[in-house]
């Protein structure tokens, strides 16, 4: 049985995807209309994913673009540190979502997945229901974006074991990125993705 | 899963990861070649291990459906018309 190394991971993959992060900031602060463009599309992109993915709530997606443009245009405006605008960009994606599950009424408690999650530590919290609601329409969308069977393997994850496999694989953060999004060490972040990627890779062996 | 009380099984499982993200030096990575060129168990739990990281690096690169694209697209335009309406 033959067993090779992964294909990247390029140690550097994640280190130019910040720079190139930053890069596009800088630009975009300084009146580049065409690198503000990119940058306010990645946000949304981030902020689709990361509803989808990580919080399992479709019907929220589109208010956390919303949320994720405009306070992507203004960081622009105010910008201090563009080397810290992807970690910032994903903890203001990741609090839109919690803020977005707080606001919905008559929601069951059992709905806030994130807040479950981060509470939970490296205990395994229950498999936590994270169907949505989502319109048919775009059901069938989110169907034919990433394999149903990733998304449902990913489901089966603890939530704060999801958000490290989704931040550290799908989105490529560093691991530092990662712990300072999560607010664990980068260890507990290390220890967290091996679990994830053995449960994970168990669950897609069930679906 | 159970991996079983077999102590090899159980290091190369703890390293595993490591050895996936390129992160372990020749020695160790040589170990674990060589363990699971005797242990299909192994063998085949990394290579179910490397499809599943490779799953979800294509589904980060997947770009958004079409609409939700064209709606994104939108929000920027009526975004940069309304509050930036000099440069353009
Ligand atoms: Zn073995």
């Amino acid at each position: 049985m033959s067993v090779t190394k992964l294909e990247n991971p390029n140690p550097s993959a994640s280190e130019t995807d910040r720079a190139g992060y930053a890069r596009l900031v800088t630009a975009a602060a300084g009146g580049d209309r065409d690198a503000m463009e990119r940058l306010l599309m990645r946000a949304q992109e981030v902020a689709y994913r990361f509803s989808l993915l990580v919080c399992g709530h479709p019907q929220d997606a589109e208010d956390v673009m919303q949320d994720a443009l405009l306070k992507t245009y203004r960081y622009v405006s105010r910008i201090k540190e563009p080397e810290a605008f992807r970690t910032w960009l994903y903890t203001t994606v990741q609090n839109a979502c919690r803020m977005k599950r707080r606001r919905h009424v008559g929601e069951p408690a059992h709905l806030t997945s994130i807040e479950q999650g981060a509470t939970g530590g490296d205990g395994e919290p229950g498999p936590v229901e994270v169907e949505g609601h989502s319109r048919p329409a775009d059901q069938l969308l989110i169907d034919s974006w990433v394999s149903g069977r990733l998304r449902q393997a990913l489901k089966a994850l603890p939530p704060s074991y999801r958000m490290i496999v989704v931040l550290r694989e799908m989105e490529g953060l560093s691991t530092r990125e990662v712990a300072n999004v999560a607010g664990i060490s980068e260890a507990n972040v290390k220890t967290r993705l091996h679990r994830a990627r053995v449960m994970l890779r168990h669950a897609m062996e069930g679906v | 899963m159970n991996m079983d009380v077999n102590p090899e099984c159980g290091a190369m499982l703890a390293g595993i990861s490591a050895y996936l993200d390129g992160d372990l030096d020749a020695t160790a990575c040589d170990a674990i070649e060589r363990h699971c060129r005797d242990c299909s168990r192994c063998a085949t739990l990394v290579d179910g291990l490397r499809e599943t990281i490779g799953l979800c690096r294509e589904a980060g690169s997947a770009p958004l459906p079409e609409p939700v694209r064209q709606r994104a697209k939108a929000s920027i335009e009526r975004l940069l018309a309304c509050e930036n309406p000099i440069r353009s």
